[in-house]
């Protein structure tokens, strides 16, 4: 658990004479990496900012003279337009925000529960199914979209499993209704009557959509088995004393997970959640593939839809606008977690390990 | 200010250009270098080879277009090269940005305001020579006419009409004089067809063919100019309100409802015994559903008579492209009769010259009526941002059995009133 | 380990244990091998019985009509190419800045740091405009240039190889440097032979991103000349090959492209596993 702890501290300031000419190798050993994150991390977030306070039309570059600065004219069209762009960026709001609300608990909940199972010592096979959980990992998002849009196909694979138990299958990818309404076609009429963001309270307390819905089953099947190694390396590392005194103190297992396992793993439970919020926001690869944010606008997330607005309507402006409103939503996410996981050893030997933030990024 | 220039310039050059093809033809273009418009009054010309970008609907048409393109690179000795975009207007909004889009390029009717206004298209529909000119479907040149300009040849149409299965059509007990005349008509024979595993009338749910009802009520979203919002009349009300009963009674489902993409496939499968598609659907039959025997009926008139909706594409000319003298002719070559009937063989479009008309129904005598509604069809709006607009009334209309549609088209209304106003 | 009774408690609790990691297997599993059985199906035969894992009749129409009459090898080697640069490039320069900020002591280090985790946290989608705007602008839009160089580098592998020469003693370069070799001979034959398995989970990593990566692919290209098996997919996935649902050939690319993943995967699972510490320890 505790590995930046154990690991021989960076020889700071000693040496003399043999660290002569360090300066200019230093420079220009971490050359490459600044000119590159420099090219295409920070000129594109700075010159994005700028199209999004621009009339940017899309042709030729947003660097010549004939582009005007225009102000916060594309954001208050987006959040408070009246208009389409407005209600597509409240639809977009509104879907990833259910995404969210449903996948990081889960998410963590299953992975942590896998992550207990398979910690068995004794269990046999346990190389196998920890390959078995975590192999949906590795995969690209495009072939397991496909594979969602087939699996969850009106009648699909998912749907027959369904019919096996007499459940008659929603129409997935193509059911805009949200699954809070149960069916309802319409609610009372203060809730349909007013409206944020040019989505009635009626739609914002919907839930996702059925096809949503489908999003998220994927995504929980993507991400459980990496933050399930996340899990089992804490595990691990846990301390067995506490453990078998509570065994000799006659505590059932149940007891023993509620009282002591789940306090230890505190700050590993908060890097999974905070990662799944950040990567939550993150939705893109699976609508640009499967859905192009359909039905009705129910899978739309901001990341799409700043993409939509700039490459297929031409409204670069509003579309960088849409994503830099995201970027403040992830920024604040990420600020909020290395606050809480500041100046501790566990943040940092997590922080190094760059598969759950990229896993989560889906 | 540098695209601004270049935009004016370009008008100049189209005035100027104009004069020449009509004195000469068109061969007095090119001889300018290095595909530059600046300082010169004539379109760009140079050595480069043409890239022109399509958006195929499967390789019947990929094949005849990379067929006809390569004929006239060989004998205009300039070359040429198709590519199949598999998300055209991400394509070309990329292109437009990166100042290297492709010379020639599929554009519909709905995306050409935005790129006109934005100045990434060369209008050059003037330049075409009168002949030529006159001869596209008037309809068609007003869809692709923007502020007064006209920017591109129609490249060929397309209708709705009403697919029917004739086997189930026989076994129902119904013969072709039962074909529907009007709306009861459809209401009557779609409940006839609709047995067992099979639906009357299955159709996609979106404007796109519920639109054609709208017209035939007497309306459509915009007036023809579209200069007035029209989605939430009293017509159109009528319309959805007629095609909502049908989905109640059931005797009308929607493509996505039954598990199929589009209305053709589920007509194809045999899950529907009639359905509203365009000529398109001929292709579809052939390769995919070949044991399927079909007529195309004209849809049924409505309390305004008949209507239907066609749609377009024109051929777009970047005003970016180095080489738009070259693309000019190969437009020219690629709207002829000769080119648009090899077409219209290969992928069932129709040709958008009517001096074609005569050789396309006597080739495809099953598929005239496609044709002959060309006189009263009406096409989709033209307004900057409405391809958004109709997806999301697309939307809508998906939910359209339990929504009303007063509510559905109200808010189409205010959609499309703000890109008018903008 | 302490002794314990085998009770008919305990038995009945294995039992119930493996039922249900059986049934959790084979949650996580089956999608796989539908996708395998359907990739060898008809079209019919994969929409009437989309569960079954046996193809009946069986067919190579989706895998014949990839190879033969689709640009899906063009997509492969695309994806090679594009991998293989990535991936040299990303071992390279990651442990080569990695290095410097574990070891060399340069004034502004502190400040080069920082900025490196400043950029850790700028989210991905939101460069998809940004990044697009500036390959169009330096010209490389649409180029092999285009689509590799900005994956050259990640700042996560810096991270890592910055965290592996933290965590190895100095004593060898010290010896090395009082020999009086040069910090890039120390670092070319030295500093790197040692780091090994740190490179190893480098190019574990940069093979499986750079192969999966979909949307800097999306934006940074337009010629189809230029596609890759992700973006090639998608647009298949999209209509590209003709009218229909056409799931055989979708799952069967599906299928194909997750191949070398998978062998990659396999090959180094142990270290996979243990990556949520090793990449640490080691």
């Amino acid at each position: 658990m505790t590995t930046a702890a154990t690991r021989p501290r960076p020889t700071t300031g000693r040496g003399g004479s043999i660290r002569k000419g360090e300066a200019p190798a230093g420079w220009l050993m971490t050359a490459p990496m600044l000119v590159l994150l420099g090219l295409f991390l920070v000129i594109p977030v700075l010159m994005a900012l700028w199209v999004s306070f621009s009339d940017w039309g899309g042709r030729g570059s947003p660097l010549e003279s004939g582009v005007n600065f225009i102000g916060f004219k594309n954001y208050s069209s987006v959040v408070s337009g009246g208009g389409l762009a407005e209600q597509n960026f409240g639809m977009a709001i509104k879907n990833n925000f259910w995404y969210v609300i449903f996948v990081v608990p889960i998410q963590t909940a299953v992975a942590l529960f896998l992550a207990v199972m398979v910690n068995n010592r004794r269990l046999k096979g346990s190389g196998f199914f920890r390959t078995a959980f975590y192999f949906p990992s590795v995969t690209s998002s495009v072939a397991i979209t496909v594979l969602w849009l087939f699996l969850f196909s009106t009648s699909g694979a998912i749907n027959k499993v369904l019919s096996w138990f007499s459940i008659h299958g929603p129409d997935w990818f193509n059911a805009p209704a949200g699954i809070l309404h149960f069916g309802a076609q319409s609610g009372p009429a203060v809730l349909m009557n007013h409206s944020f963001l040019r989505v009635t309270w009626w739609d914002w307390l919907g839930g996702p959509s059925w096809a949503m819905s489908a999003f998220i089953i994927m995504a929980v099947f993507t991400t459980s088995g990496t933050f399930m190694l996340l899990f089992l390396a804490a595990l691990q590392n846990l301390s067995g004393d506490l453990q078998e005194a509570a065994m000799v103190d006659g505590a059932s297992a149940g007891e023993r997970f509620w009282k002591i396992t789940l306090p230890q793993l505190r700050p590993t439970l908060f890097t999974v959640i905070t990662l799944g919020l950040i990567g939550c926001w993150q939705v893109f690869d699976q609508i640009a593939i499967g859905t192009h944010g359909g039905p009705s606008g129910t899978t739309l997330t901001p990341a799409y839809l700043s993409y939509q607005t700039s490459f297929g309507d031409g409204n670069w402006g509003q579309g960088s606008a849409i994503a830099f409103i995201l970027f403040v939503i992830i920024i604040l996410f990420t600020l909020f977690q290395r606050w809480v996981l500041r100046e501790r050893p566990i943040s940092k030997s997590r922080r190094l390990n760059p598969m759950p933030a990229r896993k989560a990024e889906r | 200010m540098k695209s601004r220039i270049t935009r004016s310039l370009l008008m100049g050059t189209v005035a100027a250009a104009a004069a020449i093809a009509l004195a000469g033809c068109g061969s007095g273009f090119g001889g300018s270098t290095g595909g530059s418009t600046s300082g010169s009054s004539k379109l760009t010309s140079s050595k480069d080879a043409l890239t022109v970008m399509i958006g195929s609907s499967g390789d019947a048409e990929t094949a005849a277009v990379k067929s006809a393109v390569a004929d006239w690179s060989k004998s205009s000795g300039i070359g040429a090269s198709v590519i199949p975009a598999s998300n055209l207007s991400q394509q070309l909004a990329q292109g437009f940005a990166a100042r290297k889009p492709a010379d020639v390029f599929y554009l519909d009717s709905g995306s050409l305001p935005g790129y006109a206004a934005n100045g990434s298209l060369l209008a050059y529909g003037d330049l075409l020579p009168a002949s030529e000119k006159s001869d596209f479907y008037p309809s068609l040149v007003k869809n692709f006419t923007y502020n007064g300009k006209f920017y591109c040849a129609p490249k060929d149409f397309s209708t709705l009409q009403l697919i029917i299965n004739t086997d189930k059509w026989k076994a129902a007990g119904l013969t072709s004089a039962d074909y529907p005349k009007t709306w009861d008509d459809l209401t009557t024979v779609a409940k006839k067809l609709t047995t067992g595993g099979t639906t009357g009338l299955v159709v996609s749910g979106q404007y796109e063919r519920l639109g054609a009802f709208m017209v035939q009520a007497g309306s459509n979203l915009t007036n023809t100019d579209n200069t007035k919002v029209t989605a939430n009349s009293a017509a159109n009300v009528q319309a959805l309100t007629y095609a909502q009963s049908l989905l109640k009674a059931g005797t009308m489902k929607f493509a996505a409802d039954i598990g199929t993409g589009w209305g053709g496939e589920a007509f194809g499968k045999g899950l529907a015994a009639m359905t509203i598609e365009g000529n398109w659907i001929s292709g579809a039959m052939t390769a995919d559903y070949p044991n399927i025997h079909y007529a195309v009926v004209p849809l049924p008139a409505g309390p305004a008579g008949q209507g239907t909706l066609q749609f377009t594409n024109c051929w777009g000319i970047a005003a970016d492209s180095p080489n738009q003298a070259a693309a000019l002719k190969l437009v020219e070559q690629l709207t002829s009769k000769d080119d648009q009937m090899g077409f219209a063989k290969a992928f069932g479009v129709m040709p958008s010259i009517q001096s074609a008309a005569s050789d396309w129904k006597s080739t495809f005598p099953q598929f005239a009526p496609f044709l002959d509604a060309a006189s009263y069809a009406q096409g989709t709006p033209t307004l900057k941002g409405v391809s958004q607009v109709i997806t999301d009334l697309d939307g809508k209309i998906a939910q359209l059995k339990t929504t009303d549609p007063k509510t559905i088209l109200d808010s189409a209304q205010t959609n499309l009133q703000a890109l008018l106003n903008q | 380990m302490k002794p314990f009774r085998w009770s008919t408690g305990r038995v009945a609790a294995q039992s119930v244990l493996y039922a249900l990691l059986i049934v959790l297997a084979l949650v996580y599993i089956m999608p796989f091998l539908i996708q395998i059985a359907t990739s060898f199906k008809t079209e019919q035969d994969a929409a009437v019985n989309p569960i079954s894992l046996i193809p009946s009749p069986f067919s190579l129409a989706a895998i014949t009509k990839l190879f033969a009459n689709s640009d899906f090898p063009l997509w492969f080697m695309n994806s090679a190419i594009v991998t293989v640069f990535v991936t040299l490039g990303r071992v390279f320069f990651d442990s080569m800045a990695g290095y410097a900020l574990a070891r060399l002591h340069f004034r502004g280090r502190n400040v080069v740091f920082a900025g490196l985790v400043a950029v850790m946290a700028v989210p991905g989608v939101v460069l998809l405009i940004p990044k697009f705007l500036v390959l169009n602008q330096l010209g490389i839009f649409d180029s092999y240039t285009g689509m590799i160089v900005p994956l050259l580098v990640d700042a996560a592998g810096v991270f890592i190889m910055k965290g592996f020469f933290e965590s190895i003693p100095v004593a060898v370069e010290e010896a090395a440097r009082i020999d009086g070799a040069g910090t890039f001979r120390l670092f070319w034959s030295v500093v790197l032979p040692m780091a090994r398995p740190a490179l190893i989970t480098i190019i574990i990593l940069s093979f499986q991103g750079s192969w999966n990566e979909f949307s800097h692919f999306l934006v940074a290209t337009q010629s189809p000349n230029l596609m890759t098996l992700t973006t090639g997919l998608n647009s298949l996935a999209n209509g590209g090959l003709g009218a229909g649902t056409q799931y055989p050939l979708k799952l069967a690319a599906a299928l194909i492209m997750t191949i070398p993943v998978a062998v990659m995967f396999f090959i180094f699972q142990k270290r996979i596993m243990n990556q949520s510490e090793g990449a640490v320890k080691e």
